[in-house]
């Protein structure tokens, strides 16, 4: 550690980061910052960072914080009047071509260059000349749209694909006023990490096609959660329009896991939290078909057929937290059921050596923990061929063993399914809404064995329990039968 | 404990005769007078530029595209919770339009906010002051309720930019 002071207050600062670190660690004023990001090399080419530096007897000097090293005895100030007009004067000339887009842009409201720019608060610029026009409306592949006129070339796209993703894809073509991001030979950019330029642009120029004009994001709750898309369970922040819909996935900033990044594979998995189609409220199969039901009988109808004489399995889905894989095991206990997970095939194609782990149980490792024993999807059939009562347990658990499959079930089993969606099979005996993930809370474990914690990001629909309300209510009803034996 | 002392009646009021007579010369003397009562249905309400009204939408010069860019700035102005905005995206120049931008009337204040937070005078206080219906969905008014041609607001556009300017001269700040 080195011993530097920072606005008249002596700190320690790590020697590996840049001063602009130790200034954000330690200073109550924040240095703004456009090119540099704490994920990526430093480059210095905003020029923003600027803050005054004093070394031993020679006069002050300003310099730009994201490049200057730490050094023993530094005397630094982020507020000196020569340094803050140095970073004035930069933020102007940064303003002097970025269009008046902020009622229009996606990112107005977490744009650092308005941020910085509304605390300054030069309200009317001094030029006289038209801003330069460029194109606003560049397609960079599936993902990404470009909006060259609002770039301000702090080339944090560009180093991310070269430090981060490890596939440069990305350069700043062109010279002076006319210089632009761009993909060689205007190829659309690939691979599965696109989505992450769009979050460390510091302006609107890189935005997300599909959050293009969905949501103000000052209207969006944001609610700190854990991406199931893959073991790696990366920690995301899930982010609500009036409490109703999820807008947008994000990542948030976890050491262990991701750090600020996350896989479009997880991003843009948010349809699952919006689906129309979900199974509400409790049926049980009766004269014409499943009809709906009370919950309290669904409940009951379920404890009896757990207690009588049978094979029992209770199949879950790798997407349920460790809370609710306790109750499972518990109710297993209790009945002499088998217990099972579903493991899905592995998405080989989209494993690769930075996050995506390629194995979709985001709670393989808590579940394995608990001592349950994945099945794999195609053998659960065969799995399920002697049973007489079968539990589905889980958000998504029908979509994994496949409708198929479960419409294939002999009607000598006595299916129950508790899923967020409904299937339709012949040996169905009763079915249980339960809400998805974005709608309970609990706790997975990913790969490398670190927690990551699930909150509610909106309410589930009307008569959908908690889940480990509905397996405690079960658990109930079959203590309560075991007594009334006893 | 106050005690109120009663005035004491002089003789002419005490034989009344006189304050009938009195009383009954003021209502003659003022049916000749001008009538100052509005006969409100048949009569509409006095207004002017200053009247603020229910907000309106205004419309660009061609009369169908709304200046509106569904910024939302109104809607985050607004103290009462009466706007909801969701934008989508158009071919034209400026790329966002409003999709769906609906006010409740019944939740309105008449506070003139979104006006004063609109960055591209498209909502402007109407001097349309009456509101009643038989249902509370139908005082959600929609794009199509709320929108106005540019010239039915012009009066009230110039009084805007008229006080604007006022206040903006005599700030300290500029």
């Amino acid at each position: 550690m080195t011993k530097i002071t920072i606005n008249g207050r002596e700190v320690e600062a790590d020697p590996k980061r840049p001063l602009i670190a130790a200034c954000h660690e330690h200073a109550e004023e924040l240095v703004p910052m456009y090119c540099y990001h704490p994920g990526l090399t430093p480059v210095g080419s905003c020029r923003i960072c600027q803050v005054e530096v004093k070394m031993g007897e020679m006069p002050p000097r300003v310099v730009v914080a994201c490049r200057t090293p730490v050094s023993e005895g530094m005397v630094v100030n982020t507020e000196a009047p020569g340094a803050h007009d140095a970073r004035r004067q930069c933020l102007e000339f940064l303003l002097k071509n970025h269009p008046l887009d902020c009622p229009i842009c996606d990112k107005a409201g977490e744009c650092d260059l308005q941020d910085y720019s509304f605390s300054e608060g030069q309200g009317e610029g001094r030029s006289v000349e038209p801003r330069r026009k460029l194109e606003k409306r560049k397609s960079l592949g599936d993902t990404i749209l470009l909006d060259q006129e609002r770039c301000i070339l702090c080339s944090r796209c560009v180093r991310f694909y070269e430090d981060v993703a490890k596939q440069p894809q990305l350069t700043v073509a062109g010279l002076g006023s006319r210089s632009v991001i761009s993909t060689f030979a205007d190829r659309p950019l690939h691979g599965n990490y696109q989505g992450n330029i769009a979050d460390i642009c510091p302006v609107g120029a890189l935005t997300l096609k599909k959050f293009r004009f969905q949501a103000r994001v000052w209207n969006l709750d944001k609610h700190p959660s854990t991406c199931g898309e893959c073991s790696r369970g990366c920690s995301i922040s899930i982010e609500v329009l009036r409490r109703r819909e999820v807008k947008r996935v994000r990542p948030r900033y976890d050491k262990d896991k991701n750090k600020w990044w996350m896989c479009d594979h997880g991003r843009f998995a948010f349809d699952r939290f919006n689906a129309d189609d979900r199974l509400v409220g409790g049926f049980l199969r009766g004269a014409q078909g499943l009809e709906p039901k009370s919950l309290e009988r669904v409940f009951d109808d379920l404890a009896e057929n757990l207690r009588r004489k049978g094979e029992h399995v209770l199949l879950v889905s790798p997407w349920l937290t460790v809370e609710e894989g306790e109750l499972v095991r518990d109710l297993a206990q209790a009945t002499g059921a088998t217990t099972r997970f579903v493991s899905p095939a592995a998405d080989t194609d989209l494993r690769d050596d930075f996050l995506h782990t390629g194995d979709p149980c985001p709670n393989r490792r808590g579940l394995t923990e608990l001592g349950f024993e994945a099945v794999e999807a195609a053998d659960v059939s065969t799995m399920l061929a002697g049973a007489t009562c079968v539990v589905l347990v889980g958000e998504s658990v029908g979509e994994l063993v496949t409708p198929e499959a479960l419409a294939a079930l002999p009607r000598s089993i006595r299916l129950f399914l508790l899923d967020t969606r409904a299937y339709a099979a012949p040996a169905l005996r009763g079915a249980l809404g339960v809400p998805d993930a974005s709608e309970r809370t609990g706790t997975w474990i990913n790969v490398d064995g670190h927690p990551g914690r699930l909150a509610i990001a909106k309410a589930a629909p009307d008569g959908v329990p908690p889940l480990e309300r509905s397996l405690r209510a079960v658990q109930e009803r079959l203590d309560a039968g075991a007594e009334v034996r006893a | 404990m106050v005690i109120v002392k009663r005035k004491e009646l002089s003789l002419m009021e005490r034989l009344f005769l006189p304050e009938i007579v009195r009383a009954l010369s003021h209502s003659f003397r003022a049916i000749f007078q001008p009538k100052i009562t509005r006969q409100y249905p048949e009569e509409g309400l006095p207004t002017n530029e200053v009247t603020r009204g229910q907000p309106r939408l205004t419309l660009l010069e061609d009369n169908e595209t709304l200046a509106c860019v569904s910024c939302g700035l109104c809607e985050v102005a607004c103290p009462a919770y009466a706007i909801t905005i969701d934008g989508q995206e158009t071919d034209r120049f400026i790329e966002r339009e409003p999709e769906r931008f609906e006010i409740d009337m019944l939740r309105c204040i008449l506070c003139g906010f979104c006006e004063e937070a609109c960055p591209k005078d498209a909502i402007f206080m109407s001097d349309e002051l009456e509101l009643a219906d038989f249902t509370r969905a139908a005082l959600v008014y929609d794009i199509d309720k709320l929108k106005r041609p540019k010239a039915a607001l012009q009066k009230r556009i110039d009084y805007f930019y008229k006080v604007n300017d006022r206040w903006r001269k005599s700030s300290s700040t500029s």
